[in-house]
Order: C-alpha cells, then structure tokens, then sequence
C-alpha cells in the first residue's frame, strides 16, 4: 500500500504548462528522488498538489487514501498539517528568525490539533534528529545555530507531527560534503523507524545514489526515465539520464591530463587574516592563521577544507581582494603591494570568478560592459574599436554567442553568467586566475562543461589557478597540487593523486571520505 | 497602471495649468462676492476678503508640492552623499557621521523651525532649510544600510579586481544600485514634508499672504466652516489624497526594492 501516489500529475501556472504526465508511488519506509537540472519542475511537482505553488495541478495526487488534486485552499491546509511535512533548501531562510528552537518545534507538533506538548517532549525530538545538548538547543534561535544543526531542526521541526510523508526540498545542496552524509542518514534513520515516506528533490546524483530507493528523472517538465536507484544510476538508458551520471566527477576515474608547470610564480607566507568578532565581544577572530603556499606557472592548486576553514578569507588575502593583517606575497620574487596600493599593473596579474555567477555581475551593467570592464580600467590606452573587438574574442572564446553582448545579467542562465564572469576574469589576460568555488552553485552538467571550459582555457594559455573549493574530485579534475584548510590552518598540502589516496590529516579523510560515497 | 501615481499627476496638472484657465486670479479681490457662495464665476465661492477659492486652492496645490518636492529632492542629495559615503568608506568615519544624523534626529525638529521664524521672521527658504534638514536623515540611514550590503557583494570586488578605483565603483555601481530604494524613499518623503509644511502652515509661521499652500487653505476653511464647508473639505481632501497615493506609491516601489 503506497502512501503517496501520483498519476499523470501535470502542473500549469496561467495556463502554461510547465509540468506533463509525472506520476511515482512512495510506500512507507521508502524514499523516492526526483532528479533534473534546475527548472525542470521538480519542486512544481513535489509543491503543487499541496497548494505550496503558483501552479494548478492537474491529474491524480493521492495522499494516504485521499485525492489533493482539485482540493481547494481550505481542505488542503488540514491535510497539509496533519500528513506531510517539508524540509527546504536554506535551513536558515526556513526556519522563522525570531522563534526559539523550542516555539518552531511546539508550533510544528501543534499544527494538527495536538495538545501543547511539555518540555521533555521537545527534547525527545531533538534528541531524535542527533541534536545534542537538546536542552540548551531549545531556548536558541536559527542564527546561533551551525547550519547542520539548522536542518536538523528543521527535519525535527517537519516530523513532529508524525507526517505520513516528508517532503525534502534540496535538503543537503546548502551543506557540506561532510554534512550531507549526516543529514542523510538521518533522513534514513527516520524512515527506518517510523515508516516515513519520504519524496526527496535533488539534483546532487551522489546524493541521491546512497539513499533513494527509486529515481525519477526529470527534464523539461517531462519524466525521462524512472526506475530503482543503483540500476538506473547504473545502467541509465535514457540520453539525459546517461549525460546527468558521467557528469559527476568522479575520485577514483582516471587520472585527467594536466599541462606541464612551469617555474615558481607565487609565494603567499605566513599569510593571518583576522576580523574583529560580532557583538560586544572583545578581541578577534582568526580566520586564517599563518598560512604559507606557493604556486608555479601553469600549475592549478586547489585550496580545499570546510565551509568556515578560512579558505575563500585566504584566497582573497593573497589575491589582495580581501583583508590581511600579516603576511607577504611575491609574484616572481617581487612584493605585491597591500590592497589599497595595488596598481594596474598588479592587479592585471590575477583575476578571480566568484561562486555565485549571478551576484558576481552587476545587475544594471550589459554582458558586453561587463566584460569590457577590466580593460576599461587595466589598459586605458586602448581604443574603442579594438576594445569591442577584445569583448568580442572574449564571448567567442567562453563559448557565447556574439548576441548575449546587449543582454543584462538577469537574462542569462546560471552558466552563461559564470561564462560572462570567466570573459571578464580572461580579457586583461591575467596569469593566473582564482577561482572560489566557481562550480559549485551551478547544476551537475553546467558545472562539467564550465570545468571543460577551464581545463581548455588552462591547457591553451598556461594559466595558473588557485581553485577554492569544497569537493575533492572537482580538485582533482583541474589541479596538480591539493592543500586543505581547517580552522585557518594548512594541515596538508601535497600532489592531488597522494592526497585523495592516502590522507594524513583527519579533516582530509573525512573530505575524502565524504566525497567516496 | 499604477493608480496612485495617476491621480497625483492628474491633480499636479491640474493645480499647473489650472490658474490659467481660470477668469479670477488667486490675489485678486471681487468685491461685489465677499464670502460668496458657489456660483458659475467661483466655482467653490470665495473667501472673507473675496478671493476666487478655487483659484487660492490650485495656487496652494502648487506651493505645497513645490515645497515638498524641492525639499524631498534636497534630502535626497544630502542623504544619498552622506549614506553612501559613511557606508563606503566604514569604520571610524561611519560612526561618526551616523551619530551626526543621531544627533539631528534627537533635535526636537518643530521646536526648532518654530524658534527659526520666530527669530528670523517668517520665510518660505526658512520653511524650506528647516524641512530639508531633517527629512535627509532616513534617507542617510536607508542609502548607508544598501550601500553596505552591496559592498560585499561579488560584482563589487570584481571590479575592484578590474582595477576600477573607489570612485568608479561607487559612481559606476553603488549609486545606480541605490537608485531604486532612493527613489521609493523619495515618495515617502514628499507626503511626510507636505504634513510638515500644512502643519506649520496652519500654525501661521509657513508661506507669506497673499501666496497661499493647502495648510492656511485648511486653517482659513476651518474659520469659516460655518459659512460654508468647501472651503475646508476640498483643500483638505486634496492633501489627504497626495498624502495616501504617495505613501502607497511609495511603499509599494519599496516593497519591490527590498524583497
């Protein structure tokens, strides 16, 4: 007997279908993950039969015996707060600011007419997510918490009312490699012992892999492809579903092709970055702490460690886009200047692409203004005529189209807009490049091809790059060299092929080991 | 179609073209209607020494949003130059000129505009300085909280990679990027300086006789509300629609900038 069931499920908002002839069936206990690209629909159709959504939603929807499709507002909200319960992306953005841990979770559990539970109860349910120390948790509010602890709260906070079905929205994508697993298996464990059914939407196919049952994969508002996860991760069938699993980056694929490296071309030592701490309290906290690296010509060095190690805080102190309180950094044996002192030809040396390719262009600027922006300023002298025609061989160069030139951001996709950033970061024709995480919010095949982009860009120009990242099989697609951050601190730094097969420090087995699974 | 702002340019056309087509100037008495009632040549009557009060009304329209509009955009110039400087430049700086505008803020304002006329005679510049020293400094606060946010964004410190110096940034990326919530801020504040300048207005200390603004036209209705009660309802309503359509424009156009 499957709890949810959904049949031809289509969804259209103001009268344009977006979503066509989805239909799956979870049982208790199992986990059903619906896959794609962003804007694939697969949030339309895990909100929309609960009335979550702009959209209509067409076809069958069957919760636990009873039909939502057509449901008004008014019939939806009860079954909303009895039979389901939802987990999103952002814990922090889901989770309401000014209520305590304890107020989110009472007003969870009470959503469906419960009576006002005691203390201990609440207690009960942060212990049953892993949250420890439950009862200090309670009287917290979301911003005190980590982000781990956050969705744990809000997994504690979505199955306090013993739901049916959880409904898990990207629930890892915000979170560390390290976290993700945590978060998972927690997920799992709730399924184990309560009999959950749980609707998971993600497009992280790692993920995906280890805890889901059965995969629907979807594109374009169609459903490709269906089946059980390890044959159809497996053994895909369908073009998309194929495109989609050689996508993820692999640790253990064969060695990529790296070009040769050339003589020493950066040294940052002793690099401290501190910031005054938040609030009231005295003294400052160490972001990065005496951190020492080189990096050669041509060659890529990746900069991997958690989110908080202090790795972006270190690649901006050397890149002198960032505060550094002690510190050097020679190109080629020579001082680079402090931050404010930085002339043309300094800064001309290295140029960064940022993670979020949207954030990272002014919205009111033009892709060709964009992009033209560097030498606008880097290299006065040149002329209108040949300034156009550099932008030009900059959008050919990243794979654009010359017509993307009078766009603005807003009109561009995710990938294009990390393109126009890499034209940018390219046109003064820097030496090196850094790259801070400048993958990792793009979709899984977006992601593959920008990294094409930079290991073609990196063989044919002799770049050198510092990539600041998270994921170790990223690191190793494009960098010789690896050297991973914890709390400030470089703990490792060595060839890529010895780090990922014989970890020393422990931060860099559990990355590794995170990134295995 | 944005309503509000409709009906404020059908009453700004009005209160520009509409003296014009009018027999009677605002200034000019009728002797033989003093105290007239409605009739075909005074459409709304006219007032104790017999002056056209449609006329009186539109002129008054016109003074009370010039007033407004010329105060709003002075503490839209000083505000957008304080704010962005304090929250580009942070640190020390920053601290300082925000407990300038603190300070400002803490001044008993209408106690001060007060002591301004009372000392220095009555004047439309003082009305003017007076409101425009104050209205800047939400203005300072909201421009320093954006400017801020945006400093930490990504494009900025590409472009501070792009070599681009302080000043580029802030003229080439900042301001455009404000320009939004500058604007939405700059409806709020002209309803908030038409209520400042009616109120003094009413109180005696706002523009010269025989120039007139919707404050003394309400003050004046008020007195003669027994003769007849256009002379207060048709000022008054006039103010009370500027007042909301703006303040729904604005808010509306400050929804959008702070989603």
């Amino acid at each position: 007997m499957s709890v949810y069931a959904v049949e031809n499920l289509c969804v259209a908002i103001d009268g344009v279908s977006i979503v066509e002839n989805i239909s799956f069936t979870i049982a208790a206990g199992e986990c059903v993950a619906l896959v794609g690209e962003s804007g694939s629909g697969k949030s339309l159709s895990c909100m929309t039969p609960f009335g979550l959504s702009p959209g209509v939603a067409t076809g069958s929807v069957m919760l636990g015996g009873t039909e939502l499709c057509g449901l008004d507002e008014r019939a939806l909200r009860p079954l909303r707060a009895a039979g389901v319960g939802f987990v999103f992306q952002q814990p922090l953005t889901a989770l309401t600011p000014h209520l305590k841990v304890g107020a989110q979770l009472m007003e969870a559990a009470m959503q469906a007419g419960a009576p006002k539970p005691a203390r201990r109860d609440f207690i009960a349910m942060l212990d049953r997510v892993g949250l420890p120390r439950a009862h200090e948790k309670l009287d917290q509010y979301p911003h005190q918490l980590s982000g781990g602890q956050r969705q744990r709260v809000m997994i504690a906070a979505a199955t306090a009312h013993n739901p049916q079905l959880l409904i898990a929205d990207e629930p890892t994508t915000a979170l560390d490699a390290s976290l993700r697993h945590e978060v998972m298996d927690l997920i799992d464990r709730l399924r184990a012992e309560q009999g959950l059914a749980v609707l998971l939407v993600s497009h992280d196919l790692a993920t995906v892999r280890g805890h889901a049952n059965r995969v629907v994969v979807m594109q374009h508002g169609l459903m490709v492809e269906s089946g059980p996860a390890d044959i159809l991760l497996a053994q895909p069938q369908h073009k998309y579903t194929q495109a989609l699993v050689a996508a993820v980056p692999l640790l253990d694929g064969p060695a990529p092709h790296l070009p040769a490296v050339g003589a020493p071309l950066l040294a940052a030592s002793d690099m401290t970055v501190t910031f005054p701490r938040a609030g009231w309290r005295r003294g400052r906290f160490v972001a990065v702490d005496g951190a020492t690296l080189t990096v050669a010509a041509g060659e890529a060095l990746a900069l991997v460690g958690e989110s908080g190690s202090g790795k972006s805080t270190l690649g901006r102190a050397i890149a002198r886009l960032g505060p550094c309180d002690v510190g050097s950094v020679t190109w080629m044996g020579e001082m680079l200047p402090e931050r404010a002192r930085m002339t043309r030809d300094h800064r001309r040396l290295i140029q960064p692409v940022f993670q979020d390719p949207v954030a990272s262009l002014d919205p009111r600027w033009r892709v060709a203004d964009i992009i033209a922006e560097p030498i606008k300023h880097l290299m006065p002298d040149m002329s209108k005529g040949e300034r156009d025609a550099r932008v030009a061989a900059a959008l050919m160069d990243v794979e654009l189209s010359l017509d993307m030139a009078d766009r603005r951001p807003k009109a561009l996709s995710g990938g294009q807009a990390q393109r126009v950033a890499i034209a940018r970061a390219l046109i003064a024709q820097p030496q090196m490049l850094l790259l801070d995480e400048a993958t990792s919010a793009l979709d899984v095949l977006v992601a593959a091809q920008i990294v094409a982009l930079l290991q073609r860009l990196q063989r044919e120009r002799g770049l050198a790059i510092l990539a600041i990242t998270h994921d170790l099989a990223l690191a190793r697609q494009l960098c010789h060299r690896i050297a991973v951050m914890d709390a400030g601190h470089i703990v490792e730094i060595g060839k890529a092929e010895d780090v990922i097969t014989s970890p020393a420090h422990p931060v860099t087995q559990r990355l590794v080991m995170a990134s295995r699974r | 179609m944005n309503r509000p702002l409709t009906l404020v340019a059908v009453i700004v056309a009005a209160a520009v073209l509409g003296p014009l087509l009018l027999p009677w100037p605002y200034d000019v008495i009728d002797w033989g209607a003093v105290r007239g009632a409605p009739s075909l040549s005074h459409p709304l009557g006219t007032d104790s020494v017999g002056r056209d009060l449609l006329a009186r009304t539109l002129v008054g329209t016109r003074v009370t949003l010039s007033v407004a509009t010329a105060a709003a955009l002075v503490a839209l110039v000083i505000g957008v130059a304080w704010g962005a400087v304090a929250g580009w430049v942070g640190g020390k700086t920053d601290e300082v000129m925000m407990r300038v505008v603190d300070g400002l803020y803490a001044l008993p304002f209408m106690f001060v505009v007060i002591l301004l006329m009372v000392v220095f005679g009555r004047s439309i510049l003082l009305v003017f300085l007076g409101i425009g020293a104050v209205e800047w400094l939400t203005m300072a606060r909201v421009v320093r909280g954006q400017v801020i946010q945006l400093k930490q964004r990504p494009f900025i410190i590409a472009a501070e990679a792009a070599g681009a110096p302080p000043r580029a940034i802030l003229i080439g990326h900042i301001l455009p990027n404000v320009a939004g919530v500058a604007t939405a801020y700059l409806l709020l504040t002209v309803p908030q300086v038409v209520m400042v300048e009616s109120f003094l207005s009413f109180l005696g200390l706002g523009v010269q006789e025989p120039l007139t603004s919707l404050g003394i036209l309400v003050k004046e209705g008020a007195d003669d509300m027994d003769l007849s009660p256009l002379g207060l309802l048709v000022p008054g309503g006039i103010l009370v629609t500027v007042l909301v359509c703006l303040t729904l424009a604005g808010e509306k156009l400050r929804d959008r900038f702070s989603a």
